[in-house]
């Protein structure tokens, strides 16, 4: 069983008068332990995937399933608690809550899931010591660098062990040793702890960092290979 | 306490907003409280000064006399002013005669009300006479002595110490007349009462009623005005075996000034309402502008995994700290206020220059303030209360919020 299970799905938007085909009859299968790419130029449809699998957003056509369940028909309460549970996220521009200091950030999915105080701060200075954070905890992220936030955004969404983790354009706004330095710690993450990555990019270097690329183009799969090496 | 914590940070991301909405709600609050407790004060003073001149707290009378005024609708009160006297929470009961007549000097004459009362006691309390020196007021319940207005002495033209006939026509019919002396003289600052107040002792005037031992009016004055909610019930109690006398509060006695008080704080509250509407309209713009610019923020939240109903809970505890710290403030604020105008009031004498009447009731040109603590209590409540509901509309635009859409908001 396919930890996510997409089967012609469908994304098409309203936009004025005309009708936008942002994905078209896609299938695609992500198992779990993967460390995935979408690929492909802007417009290509890889935010929208990664808005369904998310389940930011729901498809027009096709089924949808994640860990074995069907999302395609949930209702908002549903979803909100499904992405809490077991879906993580990194966003392009981080973002952090700015009034939260790095750990109350990385905390706030656990607060979302209502654990207590003590055990939410012990499990994230945890995944900070992992990540290279310690010391930190206490800045705000207007004090941090771009590489030290999107490492707190990550801990955020290691903090609930989620199923998967999407990763909109993580290095979008980073330099290239940081971004460098960012997926490795992402492939580790991903090799030691088995932790599952499906994150986007149209940049090749990030690209090559994926074990699996999946190609999309105008909405389409265009090409759905493995690295061999 | 995540939510609180995190709704307390929040309202502190744009403290310069967060402090000029906290200092409009303050001031409001403060004006409210404290221009209230100005006039509860002055209504206070003005009704404890109208009931110990006027009915008392509450008054005893014939049934139908507070309407008709017609002085034959006088009782025998067969001991009930001592016992009323002895009530608990009882100051003072005053029996008084009212009788229209004619005040006769040498030279002048002039319509007049010749009130018959019991002398000490009604010195005791009635603020018309209190500071009348001994040696001016009437002495017993049977002699010539008379205490009359300053306007009448005038318009008599005689003095102090000087003589004059009233005549009133008796429960008979016939008209008597009786020559009294002034021995003292007021000016309450009414000035139909200075015009017409001819105050002998309680057994004279009966007399001249052909009516020995009948009052027009048991006034019973109280320790404290709260007191009639005990009270009242004891006297209708008392009175019960004599279904021709009513006992009546003070609002029914002397509606005029009941009526001016009504209109008075009804038109205040109109200005009351008003100010509270432009707090509330500066709260729902202050919270909705704080929504409105977070909006991807909150798009960001919703996509982690929290609820709508989450996100409408945070903004509505962001207003419900606001409110709480206005409230506090405003308090604070709002006692200063009033205890300003406890001590030192508002002294008006130099915009008034003689004394007003108010609903038949000497205006005193320096206003000062009470403390009505639960008219405190509920505005800073109301103040909490209205926080939280300019928030309702904000709380549910964020609730409304699509995640993949807020997001591509910056």
């Amino acid at each position: 069983m396919a930890l996510i299970e997409l089967k012609k799905v469908n994304k098409t938007y309203a936009l004025g008068s005309q009708e936008v085909h942002a994905v078209v009859d896609l299938d695609l299968m992500v198992e779990e332990g993967e460390f995935s790419v979408l690929a492909g130029p802007s417009g290509s449809g890889k935010t929208t995937v990664l808005n369904l699998v998310g389940c930011l957003d729901q498809p027009t056509g096709g089924s949808l399933r994640i860990a074995d369940r069907d999302v395609g028909t949930s209702t908002v309460k549903a979803l909100s608690d499904f992405r809490l549970n077991n879906i993580g996220f990194i966003f392009q521009s981080y973002n952090l809550i700015p009034v939260l200091t790095a750990a109350e950030n990385a905390e706030f999915t656990l607060m979302l899931q209502g654990r207590e105080r003590s055990e939410r701060r012990k499990r994230v200075l945890d995944i900070f010591a992992e990540l290279g954070l310690e010391g930190l905890a206490n800045r705000r992220p207007n004090d941090l660098s771009g590489g030290q936030q999107q490492r707190v955004a990550i801990a955020r969404a290691l903090a609930t062990e989620p199923a998967v983790i999407l990763a909109d354009e993580p290095t979008a706004n980073l330099d290239s040793k940081t971004s460098e330095d960012l997926l490795d710690l992402m492939r580790d993450l991903n090799t030691e702890k088995k932790v599952t990555f499906l994150f986007s990019s149209h940049d090749p270097m990030v690209i090559g960092y994926g074990r699996r690329v999946i190609e999309l183009k105008d909405g389409h799969l265009e090409s759905d290979r493995w690295k061999t090496s | 306490m995540d939510l609180f914590r995190l709704a307390w940070k929040n309202l502190w991301r744009s403290r310069r907003r967060t402090l000029i909405t906290l200092a409009a709600i303050g001031l409001s609050v403060m004006l409210v409280q404290a221009f209230h407790n100005l006039a509860f004060g002055t209504y206070a003073r003005m009704i404890d000064s109208g009931v110990r001149a006027g009915s008392g707290h509450i008054a005893i009378y014939h049934e139908g006399y507070v309407e008709s005024r017609d002085e034959t609708l006088s009782f025998e009160p067969q001991g009930l002013v001592e016992t009323v006297r002895d009530l608990p929470k009882v100051e003072e009961a005053l029996p008084r005669l009212y009788l229209p007549g004619l005040a006769q000097s040498s030279r002048e004459s002039r319509g007049i009300m010749l009130t018959g009362v019991h002398p000490e006691a009604e010195r005791r309390v009635n603020p018309f006479i209190k500071d009348l020196p001994e040696d001016e007021m009437v002495r017993d319940l049977e002699g010539r002595d008379a205490v009359i207005g300053q306007r009448l002495l005038d318009e008599l033209k005689i003095r102090q110490g000087g003589k004059f006939v009233i005549t009133v026509q008796s429960r008979s019919g016939e008209l008597v007349s009786e020559l009294f002396r002034v021995r003292g003289v007021v000016e309450t600052g009414i000035k139909d009462i200075d015009r017409s107040l001819v105050m002998v002792g309680l057994d004279r005037a009966a007399a001249m009623n052909g009516r020995p031992g009948e009052i027009s009016e048991l006034a019973v004055i109280l320790d404290e005005p709260e007191a009639d909610r005990s009270v009242h019930p004891l006297l209708e109690k008392l009175t019960a075996d004599r279904p021709h006398l009513d006992v009546l509060s003070w609002e029914k006695a002397m509606p005029n000034l009941a009526n001016a008080i009504k209109l008075d704080y009804a038109s205040q509250k109109v200005i009351f309402a008003i100010i509270v509407l432009i707090v509330t309209i500066g709260v729902v713009n202050t919270l909705l502008m704080s929504v409105m610019e977070r909006f991807h923020e909150f798009g960001v939240i919703l996509a982690l995994g929290a609820s709508p109903g989450k996100l409408r809970r945070m903004v509505l505890a962001e207003a419900l700290l606001l409110g709480l710290v206005a409230m506090v403030f405003g308090c604070v604020l709002g006692t200063l206020g009033t205890w300003y105008l406890a001590e030192v009031g508002i002294d008006l004498r130099t915009f008034i220059s003689e004394d007003l009447e108010f609903g038949g009731v000497v205006f005193e040109p320096v206003l000062k303030a009470g403390w009505d603590v639960v008219w405190m209590v509920q505005i800073a409540l109301y103040v909490v209360f209205l926080s939280v509901l300019a928030s309702l509309y904000p709380a549910v635009k964020a609730g409304r919020i699509v995640p993949a859409e807020a997001m591509r908001h910056f």
